[in-house]
């Protein structure tokens, strides 16, 4: 065992003598610091658990922190460089888009431009306005095509040269992943998203391919379906599958267009010769973007003023628990006037008498804050219980240990700040005029 | 021999409501070794003041204070207390016992002080002793308010003994209680000075000033021997 200096045992007796003799007042200096602590507690669990469902949007959609994000330019020239520079790397993943339609030949699909199904069912029919390359138009359903409306689906097809989730962790919700290792297939393995799979599971289409550009219809096998956190229906392919039936140049040209590239934050080089290629070329070098994802920083900015707003009425309440905590001591350290005195005659250091009080109502501060921890982690348990099927955000999440820290941090401020006044009361109490007779 | 105790021409002077009062104007006293001292006064003479600076509750405004012939008059704090720790014992009118603890908790009290550390097994040896020095090693599981005053004085003088103490500071530890049982603490702390203790009673009984080495009176903030008519 560690030896304890003299001071620190004797401390430890006197300070649990005064506790024993006051379990009443502990008691009640907890309850009124209670709330305070609970309320900081809830923020800052709130705050992490925003901050976290806000982060993992953001993998899903750009990618993890510190990924470099490259966006190049859709020249004809620029994506065989990209894919040549790519070719059996593991650590950065080139990302296409283009548009496809499944389902019956020579209809329109029935959500014009890969609107979500959701809204193509609210709206009846999916008015909206699709933009490309060539610029914005609008879609006024069927009226506006030429083909008649059938069975087939629209959605982005999405070409992949390597896995992506290393970078975006899809969930995988049934079926398996695109396997990269393997030899291309000559029927196309695709992997959809949900809301894709929505799309199918309404519709009867039959499982046929036209891909904008395309020199034939494959037929393509669905072989899983993920949750890529996207609202518009895609499917995921392997770009060397997609190559059997798409001449390069026609790769991209999807939303958005050109071509995006993850890069692990290790390859640099990659990026450079990747850039140096290019430059060489002919392409400028302002269009070629490079940025790394800082979904962390970007969250806490954007979470920084509600939470400070938070907290701030949340320490409100701490301080009116402070107020308890500073009440009861003082009547404490009234009520043992003699204790203390006595306690000096008989040699006891002021600093040690002061280290006590304090040291009695940050025990207090830290036992409210165990209790408001323990309180908040059990509700938060319950609340995900409840209602985790329909907000997702709160579906099987874990107490998120900054409350925790949040809740030890305010409960010894809390202590200090209403333990120093009684504490230095208690050491100034003059002996003299206490014990003479 | 060093005197145990020596004061050279000691003066205070007590601020409250109203003008400042001159409350000691030079005290001279030497207490040796196994020596004891009574100090008579009228009330409000000054005799509790006079005890507070001799153990150290307060500081002289004026004057020496020897402790061992060592000057202690201008003690920082920290230093002061740990002398109250090793030197000396009180023993006031009031028993200022604490009532949620036993008698044995009380006594060891002054060795839990933060002063030096003793197991608690040799803390529960010493605190028996002392009880058994004033006759009461019987109630050590007590707690003060099924005592008797006289038992609870004497659990008073027990825990002035147990760190053995060169001064005993006794101020008026009879007043609260009867002649019989006031005898018999005179007597525990009379005992005191047969293993060498020094002893200072400031009391208003002169049967018990009687029993000491020497009686004293306080007058006008001055000690001089006591006459046969001064006193009470
Ligand atoms: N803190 C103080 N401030 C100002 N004056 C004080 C203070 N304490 C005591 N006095 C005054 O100092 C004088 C001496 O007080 P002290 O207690 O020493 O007397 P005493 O001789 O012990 O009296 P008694 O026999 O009644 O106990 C008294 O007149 C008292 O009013
Ligand atoms: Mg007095």
């Amino acid at each position: 065992m560690i030896r304890l200096s003299g001071r620190l045992r004797s401390s430890l007796i006197i300070g649990v003598q005064g506790i024993r003799a006051r379990k009443l007042r502990t008691l009640l200096s907890m309850v009124s610091l209670f709330l305070g602590v609970q309320a900081v507690v809830v923020v800052q669990t709130g705050a992490s658990l925003a901050e976290r469902s806000l982060l993992s949007e953001s993998e899903l959609h750009q990618g993890k922190d510190g990924t470099l994000l490259m966006y190049l330019p859709s020249r004809a020239d620029t994506i065989p460089v990209a894919l040549d520079t790519l070719r059996g790397r593991s650590d950065a993943v080139a990302v296409t888009s283009t548009r496809a339609v499944i389902g019956e030949p020579g209809v329109s699909p029935v959500n014009p431009g890969g609107n979500p199904f959701d809204g193509t069912d609210r709206y009846g029919g999916g008015y909206g306005v699709i933009c490309d390359n060539s610029g914005c138009r609008s879609i006024n359903g069927p009226a506006d095509s030429q083909a008649p409306p059938g069975a087939a689906i629209e959605l982005q097809l999405i070409g992949l040269t390597g896995d992506v989730r290393q970078f975006r962790p899809y969930r995988l919700e049934s079926g398996r992943w695109l396997d990269f290792s393997s030899a291309p297939s000559l029927s196309p393995q695709i992997v959809i998203n949900k809301q894709a799979a929505k799309g199918f599971a309404r519709h009867r289409v039959p499982a046929e391919m036209r891909i904008d550009g395309a020199t034939a219809d494959p037929t393509p096998r669905i072989i899983g379906v993920v949750d890529d956190g996207g609202y518009q229906p895609a499917a995921y392919v392997r770009t060397e599958e997609l190559l059997n039936w798409l001449p390069q140049a026609a790769l991209g040209s999807g939303d958005g267009g050109g071509l995006q590239l993850l890069l692990s934050p290790s390859a640099t080089a990659v990026e450079q010769t990747l850039r140096a290629r290019l430059l060489a070329g002919g392409a400028r070098a302002e269009e070629i973007h490079a940025e790394p994802v800082n979904a962390r920083e970007r969250a806490a900015r954007e979470l920084a003023i509600m939470r400070w707003v938070f907290l701030g009425m949340a320490s409100l309440v701490l301080l009116i628990g402070v107020a308890g905590i500073l009440n009861v001591g003082l009547a404490t350290v009234g009520e043992r006037i003699e204790e203390f005195a006595l306690r000096r005659a008989v040699g006891t250091p002021r600093s040690l008498l002061a280290g006590i009080v304090l040291a009695e109502t940050l025990l207090t501060g830290l036992f409210t804050a165990a209790a408001a921890i323990g309180f908040g982690a059990a509700g938060l348990k319950v609340l995900s219980a409840v209602l985790g099927d329909r907000e997702t955000f709160l579906a099987n999440v874990e107490f998120p240990w900054q409350a925790g820290v949040a809740g030890v941090i305010a409960g010894l401020v809390a202590g200090i700040l209403g333990g120093f006044v009684p504490a230095v009361r208690a050491a100034r109490i003059p002996i003299a005029t206490v014990m003479r007779a | 021999m060093t005197p145990l105790i020596q004061l050279d021409a000691v003066t205070k002077t007590l601020k409250g409501q109203g003008r400042p009062r001159d409350i000691l104007c030079g005290v001279d006293l030497t207490v040796r070794a196994g020596e004891s001292v009574a100090v008579l006064g009228r009330s409000g003479s000054g005799k509790s003041t006079l005890l507070s600076l001799i153990g150290l509750f307060d500081r002289p405004d004026g004057g020496r204070y020897l402790l061992n012939g060592r000057d202690i008059t201008r003690l920082p704090e920290r230093r002061a207390a740990a002398l109250r720790s090793a030197e000396f014992g009180f023993v006031f009118q009031r028993f200022f016992l604490l009532k949620q603890l036993t008698a044995a908790q009380n006594v060891a009290m002054a060795l839990v002080n933060g002063q030096g550390w003793l197991p608690r097994r040799k803390r529960r040896v010493k605190v028996l002793a002392a009880l058994d020095q004033v006759g009461i090693a019987h109630l050590a599981k007590q707690k003060p308010p099924k005592l008797s005053g006289g038992e609870q004085q004497r659990v008073a003088i027990a825990r002035a003994l147990v760190r053995e103490p060169r001064v005993l500071l006794a101020d008026e530890p009879t007043g609260a209680l009867d002649t019989e049982t006031g005898n018999l603490v005179i007597g525990a702390l009379y005992a005191a000075t047969e293993r060498g203790c020094g002893l200072i009673l400031v009391t208003h009984d002169r049967d018990h000033a009687g029993r000491m080495g020497r009686v004293l009176q306080l007058t006008d903030g001055v000690l001089t021997p006591a006459t046969a008519r001064a006193g009470v």
